[in-house]
């Protein structure tokens, strides 16, 4: 029997319409919403909790606290558990869950919520690991260490000294692989329902393991673990986030023991982000050393790891990149030292890859410089060094089939690897990086044994059942695909019901890419067996030997005879079995030891995937950004069951690490997370991502199900360092802190000038600000926080606005004067988001859309094109009006999605407020919460989105891009007021950072571009991401004369001071000259000595001027 | 508010969204939430026939609405999700919908020929399985199947 074919999930008529139901959309009678409070401290003791005033709210049914949950920990790690479902007497995390309330709706629930009162005395945080680390650092957790030091494993593999001393050439360097975080698309959550009278509990839970959470949630509210029953659900992404229980699972089923209703409790996106698990960051220090011949000799790895606030699998992740540390390569001895750290943060826990990616990053940078040092292509190294079928690693895997060099000699053919590589340091490179995984590693004892079973009943139909689930790898697909491959029953009578525990065999669920290692085989077990006993009845029937009865096609027959034959359903019904069923339930234990961690020695896995990826890149020298063009992407998995889950495994798992490589990372400030929005958390979009070329390496592994192995993890673990080589091999900048966004690209490649070229001393105004600059890492910046953010102004209530339509321009005026509090409201963009987040919470909105006039976009006789406030930014593209200024569209097409540009204004978006990630996330800022309150961007982290000019007591900037844009074009506002109406330059619109000078009451109705009359205007913008804010961008217009002389020119600087900057010196540089190389490259600096850019973000003047750079090129 | 061709009655404020209505009163829950803040995609229906955000869409402001659940079996809907199947375009489905609503607006206004901008046009939707590859090619394919049976 083979499977490989490529088949229609079967369930695409469901997904593609999101008729299944996720945890979200599962309705119960009397469901009540249940949400939790959480710690605001990095680390505290809590005194007391209050919460009488939210119980006594109406529609409040409960309030629990660590006191109303039996004292029990999350059993996580075993003796590492370390942590109860509610914070008790200390929390250790912002974000920590302290309270749980269950309301009536949403709306309830968060004020419920709001009316808990909670004592807390704030301690110390530690919230870096060099703060954990040392010397009299408070201490997180009394453990046996003494210290913040949670666990620490210091081994050598093989013969290290030997191996240095066999060493010819040797590399070393310090790596650094930063949190990332899952973004799941359907975020983490749960409902419960508590059967009082029977004492069962139902949970739909958005998991990977159901069995794990049956296990654990009864575990830790003292249930008998028969009464919890998991149900079934659609998850909607897994990758490792859902692979135990997490933090919702039993806050739910406590509040509906407690309320004895169904409680549904979904994280928010915010959440999502800043208090589930992350990837855990790695800092390591490695040395790796060859041969003359380039035979690996030695590595010595130091890996100081983050462990977060709590052990999740911070124990197992270090288990498991010491693993893969030890056994990539061929190597006469490795030694490791791994400690892992506490500290003040939101918790690490398992993620696809599950420290492979920390482990390829080092590994595979230096692989390149040692082939380097030694002459030889990084292809030709690896080959020597990879592993082959049967070696035995010094980590105690037993690899079967190792189809390494297979993968590199494919990935070499398919990118035309040797030609590519001769033509380094163009700014375009090619680089490579391989990676191994297990396929199913016995962390449990149990963890090697998967059970399934099928039924085949009288009419013919087939149904799985399996303990597992399917966040999306596509396995529910593959075990129809084995049922009907061995049994014959047809593709669409198939019936596979996973998850339920009561239902469905025991299985521990989809991680360490055991799916189709162990529940496949186990379901083929199943198969075969039902296959057998379906044969023996045909061949009673038809008077045949079994050997001779063909399964197909819903029927059983006769070789070559296939009329003759019998349905499967008849056959059925007719053998007089119970129920007119045939039912067949399997156990299959596969080949692996369990995992030992006092040596370090096993083999975990049946069996060993291989992989060899090669990124082509092309960097911009100018901004640092790095593109990446093609990616190709070889896999040894053994035998591929169904090639468009291959794929899709393989692509996914790609540009999740791509990801990684080049924007993802969770930003933190004082142990809170900065950027906790997919606006601020730099993953990929469809047109950031490159062309994914899939190869499949095919042998059958012995041990596999049909010869394969698995998939699920493996695709991302090589991506980060086959990303720095090619940047490597374009630039010749060997970056090793993950990721390699622009900034860290361009500070290699540019790095700042001297802070004199930034003439300070000429500007007196700006001392002073350059004193409380200097003061804030001197106590002032601890002072505001701790004492100024006390005083902080109050959140506005929220309110439910009152919507106004009004038809005329004068009707909205005189609505808007005539409602105090109201606020003018275009697309909703950003005024709706601003509410979500505290900032703004206008009681009645003056809706713009609905006024006919404002909605209009013309251009007048002269040829002044008039853009009504309300006009959509979708309209702009492709307009005739505006065909006088491609600048508009270029500009336009920057901003956002289609879809919020169909939905966003003109007007809206220049009056949108400052991007800032601080005054964005809550944090309580100048802005946010006024004067005593600090700016968090002085001190933090200022990369992308602060001013690097003018910046004064707030470092943002605006964000508009059209600002930008409309001001080189000298566009005029005509504001329309109860005094009348006024014109306004665009260019003096702005007072401060997404700040106008518009007062209550104002109506942006138009915005008036003025005649082009033979000028060229060009925009440029550095962006993270497709769609992201402007990191910087330049919009330059000129009178071009025939010989080239530029006239009057106007450079316009976007993103780079608090509002949009017009850079005299540089239209001065361009005055009346040709645009060559020198002085565009003179121009392009003119303005550097103005600017007075913060610690952390000086590179964006290098960037700026790169982009300046090539907008004056593109006047050419 | 009329949603997918029909008349539907439905008392609104101004802080309801037009996701939530959908979803809670109209039971349309087809449409997911993601973000509630207009970032991803995932709430994508069509107002007016055109893609928006409905986690940030105001539902007093909203007068025909097409959710997925009314462009699943159009043409250009039947179309793409077939071709979704096909290619993989979808693994734990969660921003699908969202996916098909807007790449079947893309459809009715036609498929950009060139790759680069059909990703710009889809990068509003975020999807965190597939790589995006297989969703390109579906909606590149399923333009090419509703092309060839669109009489001429």
């Amino acid at each position: 029997v083979t499977l490989r074919k490529r088949t229609r999930n079967l369930e695409w008529r469901e997904r593609t319409t999101g008729a299944v139901t996720y945890v979200g959309d599962v309705q119960l009678p009397g469901m009540l919403v249940g949400k939790a409070l959480r710690s605001p401290h990095p680390h505290a003791e809590i005194r007391s909790i209050d919460v009488s005033a939210a119980e006594r709210l109406p529609g409040v049914h409960a309030v629990l606290t660590s006191a109303d949950l039996p004292e029990n920990k999350y059993p996580h790690e075993g003796a590492f558990a370390d942590r109860y479902p509610l914070a008790r007497d200390k929390v250790r995390f912002i974000g920590q869950e302290v309270a749980i309330v269950a309301a009536e709706d949403e709306r309830t629930a968060r004020a419920a919520l709001e009316a808990i009162r909670v004592d807390y005395h704030v301690l110390p945080a530690v919230t870096t690991v060099d703060e954990a680390m040392a010397q009299g650092a408070v201490r997180i957790h009394e453990r046996q260490s003494g210290s913040n030091l949670s666990m620490r494993i210091t081994r050598s593999y093989g013969d290290v000294d030997a191996g240095r001393a066999a060493t010819h050439a040797s590399a070393r360097a310090s790596f650094r692989f930063n949190r990332q975080t899952h973004v799941c698309m359907e975020t983490n959550g749960t409902v419960a329902s508590w059967h009082e009278e029977t004492g069962i509990l139902e949970l739909w839970t958005s998991t990977q393991s159901p069995y794990f959470v049956r296990k654990e949630v009864s575990a830790v509210l003292d249930l008998p673990r028969d009464s919890v029953i998991v149900r079934e659900t659609a998850v909607g992404g897994g990758f490792g986030a859902k692979s135990k229980i997490t933090d919702h699972e039993v806050l739910a089923a406590a509040l509906s023991m407690r309320t004895r209703r169904p409680v549904r409790l979904v994280l928010d996106r915010a959440e999502e982000f800043a208090t589930t698990k992350t990837r855990h960051d790695f800092r390591t220090d490695l040395e790796i050393g060859a041969t003359a011949d380039g035979l690996l000799t030695f590595r010595d790895a130091r890996m100081v790891i983050d462990n977060g606030a709590y052990n999740h699998s911070g124990v197992s992740v270090t288990g498991a990149s010491i693993g893969s540390m030890v056994s990539l390569y061929r190597t006469m001895g490795v030694a490791v030292d791994a400690q892992l750290i506490d500290t003040n943060k939101q918790p690490g826990g398992q993620f696809r890859g599950y420290g492979g990616p920390q482990v390829a990053l080092p590994v595979e940078v230096l692989m390149d410089e040692l082939a380097d040092k030694l002459g030889l292509d990084p292809i030709d190294l690896r080959i020597r060094n990879a592993h082959h079928d049967g070696d035995v690693t010094h980590a105690g895997y037993e690899l079967g089939t190792a189809n390494l060099v297979e993968c590199l000699e494919r990935v070499r053919e398919a990118t035309d690897w040797d030609t590519k590589r001769a033509a380094g340091g163009t700014g375009r490179g090619i680089g490579v990086a391989v990676a191994m995984h297990v396929s199913g590693a016995r962390t449990y004892p149990e963890a090697n044994e998967g059970n399934a079973s099928v039924a085949v009943d009288a009419l013919g139909r087939a149904t799985v059942r399996f303990g597992g689930s399917d966040a999306g790898t596509g396995q529910k697909q593959m075990l129809a695909d084995i049922v009907q491959a061995e049994t014959g029953v047809a593709a669409g009578m198939i019936e596979v019901l996973m998850m339920d525990t009561e239902r469905s065999p025991v299985d521990l669920g989809a991680f360490s890419s055991r799916g189709t290692m162990i529940s496949g085989h186990a379901t083929r077990a199943a198969a075969q067996e039902a296959a057998r006993r379906l044969r023996e009845l045909a061949a009673h029937k038809l008077g045949v030997e079994p050997e001779q009865v063909v399964l197909a096609e819903g029927r059983a027959h006769v070789d070559k005879e296939p009329d003759a034959g019998i349905t499967l359903g008849d056959l059925v019904a007719s053998a007089g079995l119970d129920d007119d069923t045939l039912e067949v339930t399997e156990t299959v234990t596969v080949k692996a030891e369990m995992v030992n961690y006092a040596t370090g020695v096993a083999n975990l896995s049946p069996a060993y995937s291989f992989t060899a990826h090669v990124a082509e890149v092309e960097v911009d020298q100018r901004t640092g950004k790095v593109t990446v063009l093609r990616y190709t992407a070889a896999h040894d998995s053994g035998t591929i069951l169904n090639p468009t889950s291959f794929d899709g495994q393989v692509a996914g798992g790609v540009l999740m690490g791509l990801g990684a490589a080049l924007g993802e990372e969770l930003v933190y400030e004082g142990g809170r997370l900065v950027n906790p929005s997919y606006l601020t958390y730099g993953l990929r979009r469809a047109a950031d991502a490159p062309e994914i070329v899939p190869i499949i390496v095919e042998r059958a592994d012995p041990e596999g199900p049909y010869g394969a192995k698995g998939i699920g993890e493996i695709g991302i673990d090589p991506v980060a360092p086959a990303i720095v080589n090619a940047v490597n091999h374009a630039v010749g900048v060997r970056i090793t802190e993950l990721p390699l966004t622009p900034d860290k690209v361009l500070t290699a490649l540019r790095p700042p000038p001297s802070r004199r070229a930034y003439h300070l001393w000429r500007r007196p105004s700006r001392w002073w600000i350059a004193l409380l600059r200097w003061s804030y890492p001197h106590g002032v910046h601890a002072v505001l926080h701790r004492v100024g953010t006390r005083f902080a102004r109050k959140a506005p209530p929220v309110v439910v606005p009152t919507l106004h339509t009004p038809e005329t321009v004068d009707e909205a005026v005189a609505t808007l004067a005539a409602t105090p509090g109201a606020a003018p409201l275009g697309g909703g963009t950003d005024l709706i988001p601003l509410g979500e987040q505290a900032l703004r919470r206008p009681t009645a909105f003056v809706d713009l859309m609905a006024v006919r006039q404002l909605r209009t976009l013309r251009r007048e006789p002269d040829g002044t094109v008039v853009i009504g406030g309300a006009v959509t930014l979708a309209e702009l593209l492709g307009s005739p009006e505006l065909a006088a200024f491609p600048a508009v569209e270029e500009a336009v097409r920057t901003i956002a999605s289609s879809q919020v540009r169909e939905m966003a204004t003109v007007a809206g978006n220049l009056c949108q407020e400052k991007r800032c990630w601080f005054y964005r996330s809550g944090f309580d800022c100048y802005k946010r919460g006024g004067a005593t309150c600090p700016c968090y961007a002085v001190t933090g982290d200022s990369r992308y989105q602060h001013a690097v000019i003018d910046g004064h007591r707030c470092q943002a900037v605006t964000p508009s891009d059209l600002a930008t844009v409309l001001t080189a074009l000298d566009a005029e506002l005509e504001i329309a007021s109860r005094s009348g109406s006024r014109r306004l330059p665009v260019a003096s619109l702005y007072s401060g950072p997404g700040e106008t000078v518009l007062r209550d009451g104002d109506v942006v109705v138009a915005v008036r571009v003025p005649p082009a009359r033979g000028r060229t205007t060009v925009f440029r913008k550095l962006q993270l991401w497709e769609g992201d804010f402007a990191v910087a961008s330049a919009a330059v217009s000129v009178h071009l004369a025939p010989d080239g002389t530029l006239g009057a020119p106007v450079v316009v600087l976007g993103a780079l001071a608090p509002t949009p900057y017009r850079a005299h010196r540089v239209e001065r540089a361009l005055e009346g000259r040709r645009l060559e190389d020198a002085v565009i490259a003179r121009a392009a600096r003119a303005w550097v000595p103005g600017a007075h850019p913060l610690e952390r973000n000086e590179w964006k003047v290098e960037a700026a001027c790169g982009l300046l750079e090539t907008t004056l090129e593109a006047l050419r | 508010m009329r949603v997918n061709g029909e008349d539907r009655e439905v008392a609104v404020d101004g802080a309801d969204r037009l996701l939530d209505v959908l979803r809670d009163r109209l039971g349309l829950r087809g449409s997911k939430r993601a973000c509630g803040m207009g970032e991803c995609g995932a709430c994508t229906v069509l107002v007016e026939g055109r893609p928006v955000m409905s986690c940030i869409t105001l539902a007093a402001r909203a007068r025909d609405v097409e959710t997925i659940e009314g462009v699943a079996e159009t043409p250009e809907g039947l179309a793409l999700r077939e071709a979704f199947a096909d290619a993989g375009a979808f693994q734990c489905g969660f921003c699908t919908p969202g996916q098909v609503v807007r790449g079947v607006a893309l459809m009715r206004a036609g498929v950009p020929d060139d790759e680069a901008e059909l990703r710009h046009e889809m990068s509003g939707n975020i999807c965190r399985c597939t790589g995006y590859t297989a969703i390109v090619a579906a909606l590149q394919s399923a333009a090419r199947q509703v092309e060839e049976v669109r009489p001429a």
